[in-house]
């Protein structure tokens, strides 16, 4: 197998990460609780460190940002056209009704 | 030139299958060209139960106010011979031509997973088993004001509601029974095989590819397969998940697609077509590859513009993911989705036209050999052309909104699909069967074929055109006596008939070449892609030593060489070239090694369909029998050794006693 | 694991790693569906009772925190077999298959108390919806802890496991991953938005 190996995080790195994500998961749980703090910031708040999380776990532990640049486009390739076709199903549902 | 199979003898629990011949050894193959073969005949098998439907359909729609069929057997049968043809007989189709030509048009010796390719089969067949034993075990229920059941008979147990299973008419108020459910879970079923083929697929080319197999090397038929695998990947989920929710709200109570229930089945639409339009690029493009395998053959020239041809293959497939909503025109969608579906559709035509003409640059200026391969992807290119045509005429929304649900877009469909996919397809049967089967069909009947098909064919779907326009609608078991539809309509049944009697001819030939006919050279088109460097039929180790590729077209170059004008020149060792591959090819001189043929995924494959018994019937027995076989197929499987099969090289073999 | 094909893999990936990665993406349009559906049906007003009326937010949290870790005792395991460490690896292998166990036993305990509050599978399009949606995800995540007893069953049989041959952790890692990502995108949208 002549895998251009890339090293992986050591051990104390992978403990890092899992505590920024335990970090994330409870300013989540914070900003549900605190809603009438951030208002209507609240939701797209919660996107974010969701987003981030998700970077995370894909980026560091699944290795993706070190993988082949094949295997990302098809990654990032597929959640794009999730993101892009449902958003247009959403839309056009919730117009529906406007028209 | 025999050789020998040495097994290894296993002291494991899980010793793997080791016979070469009889039944035994097709049920455990994991060998890429049996498992293609199966597919090939299986599907074909279908193909004629299809063609049968649809016959009975034209049967009754020779005359006006016909009483042939009930409504109740029509919309039976029209279901079924869409979900036929598209499941059961052009998709597996193309399935046989990628198990069997991929590793063989990238100098591999089997696909990346060999196993799973197996269980693709096995999943599928059983799944199409069990859409068919609807017509034994399903029932029809007459829902309140709609059929009679007496009306229902034999041919009407079986799912009613269109290959696309609009909602809340495929629900269980108006669909009542378990037809339709054999319908959703049988799909569901025959989705899991095709997921699993698709990156089955897309690993093989990324990761199979012979040395200087480049990319950009690979011939266009392996570049549809990567572009039929993505689509597949990526629409197959959708329609699973919609399949399950059809499911859900017919046997389990709830109501995503049901109105009462706050459901909404305006999303039925969306996810099934989501799935449906690429599904639809999915039926096209394995025949758009093997035409631009045939045309550079039959016309001694390159293929026009190869990048051209590959990337407007994957434009093809990218864009199809944005015009799904064009077979919702007529569903209360709103103007600006409209416009939007209406715009991306007509944007798809680009690259389909990007195809057309290079296909024929490619014949322009070329030696045209109009053997059967030729015919018809030259039929091809002619039938597809008025099929995308009429496409383009739909793309307008308001013209839409008058074709939709008429013999006009029953007209496009088939020109598009039979007039292209199948038209293609027997194409690449003629082409490629003597590099299968060693022998040579019988050209004569071949040309036979082709012309009785092409007529029938357009005397079948033509007039549809016109009747379409004049008002004669879809999925309608009789049409009144006062539109004065009856002439055209009788020419078409007449054209459905010489298109059965051209298929007769065709099977004719099959039968009769395979038993006597003349035995096939290595290289009997003079062809350009390294598959046909291989003995003839195909050993089963493939290559004997893995090619080196330098070129495009690699076959080619080592046979012909180009003169100061840039004209083809045979080289004077091209003839010993083709005498040396053969040799070499039947005579490996190294330890080839095989992946071993296993039970399991027959056995994983075989408790599917009892899980889908399970749930129609609400039967714990059956759901524990399935379920049984399904982690007894993957425990086997995940534990069984990987121990390969070998060849010995033919010297040794007939010395070689006892085991390593 | 090259025996049938050339060790010449063009794209410098492991083959079943690779085959891993195609399945994923796949994954994404599965899991997208049903999210999307989801949301569909969550913007519309009507009838009966919410998730909102049911749920525990901090119960909630706690296991999807435990998923979280789940994903760091994999990649412990995955750190432990580059080093050829087979106890450790094994010990972090059962960890993240014990883990996930208590994820499911969570969810299991969660959806008793949700339907002894009303809020069943077919009481309304929430309802339904909430249920195949997480469902799924369960059903996911149970197949990854038989995957991961099953490695850990080949280990003890093989002596030992590799990143070579047969089963690999390395794929399944991958696999569990998804399964994680994907509950971190659930917990958002279903129960915190």
């Amino acid at each position: 197998m002549n895998e251009s190996h890339k090293p992986h995080p050591t051990p104390k790195q992978y403990v890092q990460i899992a505590i920024i994500l335990g970090i994330l998961t409870a300013v989540e749980v914070t900003l549900y609780y605190t809603e009438s703090i951030f208002g209507v910031f609240t939701n797209p708040l919660l996107i974010v460190l969701a987003v981030s999380k998700f970077v995370i776990v894909v980026g560091w532990f699944m290795h993706l940002r070190f993988e082949n640049k094949l295997v990302n486009i098809f990654f990032m390739g597929g959640m794009i056209l999730a993101l892009v076709l449902f958003s247009i199903v959403m839309i056009e549902r919730a117009s529906a009704n406007l028209f | 030139m025999s050789e020998t199979i040495q097994e290894k003898k296993l002291l494991t629990v899980f010793k793997r299958p080791s016979s070469s011949e009889g039944i035994w050894s097709w049920i455990t193959t994991v060998d890429h060209k049996r498992i293609g073969i199966m597919y090939g005949y299986a599907a074909f098998f279908f193909f004629l139960i299809g063609g049968l439907e649809a016959l009975l359909l034209r049967i009754q729609l020779a005359r006006p106010e016909n009483n042939f069929l009930s409504a109740a057997e029509y919309s039976a049968m029209f279901t079924m011979h869409g979900t036929t043809m598209v499941f059961l007989a052009i998709m597996p189709i193309s399935a046989a031509f990628f198990n069997y030509l991929l590793p063989l048009q990238i100098g591999a010796r089997d696909v990346a997973f060999p196993r799973l390719n197996a269980l693709s089969y096995w999943i599928w067949i059983f799944g199409g088993l069990f859409l068919y034993s609807t017509f034994i075990f399903g029932t029809a229920g007459a829902p309140e004001g709609g059929y009679l059941a007496e009306e229902i008979g034999w041919l009407g147990n079986a799912p009613s509601g269109g290959w696309f299973g609009y909602q809340p008419n495929a629900s269980i108020k108006y669909s009542p029974g378990t037809a339709m459910d054999y319908w959703a879970v049988g799909l569901q079923i025959l989705g899991i095989s095709s997921l699993i083929s698709a990156f089955n697929f897309i690993t093989t080319i990324l990761n199979m590819r012979a040395k200087g197999m480049r990319l950009m090397r690979m011939p266009v038929f392996t570049w549809m397969i990567f572009a039929t695998a993505f689509l597949l990947a990526f629409s197959v989920p959708i329609i699973a998940i919609a399949l399950f929710f059809v499911t859900f709200d017919r046997q389990f109570g709830t109501t995503f697609f049901l109105v009462e229930g706050g459901g909404d089945p305006v999303l039925w639409q969306h996810l099934f077509w989501l799935f449906g339009h690429p599904e639809v690029y999915i039926l096209i493009l394995p025949a758009f590859g093997i035409v631009s395998e045939v045309l550079p053959t039959f016309s001694r020239k390159p293929l026009f513009g190869y990048a051209a041809i590959v990337f407007a293959g994957f434009g093809i497939a990218f864009i199809g993911f944005g015009v799904w909503a064009h077979h919702m025109f007529a569903s209360s969608i709103s103007p600006v989705a409209q416009a939007g579906f209406g715009i991306s559709t007509m944007i798809i035509a680009v690259p389909t036209g990007v195809k057309i003409f290079n296909w024929l640059g490619t014949i322009w200026g070329g030696k045209l050999n109009l053997k059967t391969p030729m015919l018809f992807a030259l039929g091809f290119i002619a039938m597809f052309v008025i099929g995308g045509l009429s496409g383009v005429t739909h793309s307008v929304v308001p013209a839409d909104t008058q074709q939709t649900d008429t013999y006009y877009i029953v007209a496009h469909l088939h020109y598009v699909l039979f007039g292209g996919a199948m038209f293609g397809i027997f194409a690449g049967l003629y082409y490629w069967f003597p590099k299968v089967w060693g022998k040579m069909y019988n050209e004569k009947l071949g040309q036979l074929h082709f012309w009785l098909m092409i007529i029938g064919f357009n005397l079948t779907f033509g007039p549809m055109h016109w009747l379409g326009l004049k008002g004669q609608i879809r999925r309608t078991w009789v049409y009144a006596e006062e539109t004065n539809l009856g002439f055209w309509n009788m020419i078409s049944t007449i054209g459905s008939f010489i298109i059965a009697l051209s298929i007769i001819v065709f099977m004719a030939n099959w039968a009769y070449s395979r038993r006597k006919g003349p035995v096939a050279p290595m290289d009997p088109w003079d062809a350009r892609t390294i598959e046909w460097t291989v003995p003839s039929p195909t050993p089963v180790w493939n290559f004997s030593t893995p090619p080196e590729v330098e070129n495009l077209d690699d076959f080619w170059h080592k046979k012909y060489g180009e003169d100061s004008e840039g004209r083809a020149v045979r080289k004077d060792t091209a003839d010993q070239l083709l005498v040396d591959l053969e040799e070499d090819g039947l005579n490996p001189k190294e330890h080839i090694k095989l992946p071993n043929p296993s039970y399991f995924p027959f056995i994983l494959a075989l408790g599917l369909p009892l899980l889908g018994y399970a749930v129609i019937y609400k039967s714990v027995a059956l759901a524990g029998v399935g379920l049984v076989l399904f982690l007894i197929g993957g425990f086997g499987w995940a534990l069984e050794p990987i121990e390969e099969e070998t060849i010995e090289n033919s010297s040794t073999a007939s010395e070689s006693v006892g085991h390593e | 694991m090259s025996d049938h094909r050339y060790p010449h893999e063009p794209t410098g990936i492991e083959t079943r790693k690779l085959g891993m990665w195609i399945f994923l993406s796949t994954e994404i349009l599965f899991f997208g569906t049903l999210i999307t559906t989801y949301l569909i049906f969550k913007g519309r007003t009507f009838d009966g009772i919410k998730l909102k009326e049911v749920y525990d937010i901090p119960f909630t949290s706690v296991s999807s925190f435990v998923l979280l870790m789940s994903s760091l005792t994999m990649v412990l395991a995955h750190n432990a077999i580059e080093k050829s460490d087979q106890e450790r690896a094994n010990i972090w292998l059962l960890a993240t298959a014990s883990l996930g166990t208590v994820f499911l036993a969570g969810q299991i305990y969660e959806f008793t108390e949700f339907y002894h509050k009303g809020f069943t599978l077919t009481v309304n399009i929430y309802g339904s919806t909430f249920y195949v949606l997480t469902g799924f995800h369960g059903a996911h995540v149970f197949i990854g802890v038989i995957l991961l007893v099953i490695l850990w069953g080949v280990g003890r049989r093989q002596e030992g496991l590799s990143l070579d041959g047969g089963m690999n952790l390395e794929f399944i890692a991958l696999y569990w991953h998804f399964v994680d990502i994907v509950w971190v995108v659930l917990f958002t949208v279903v129960y915190l938005i």
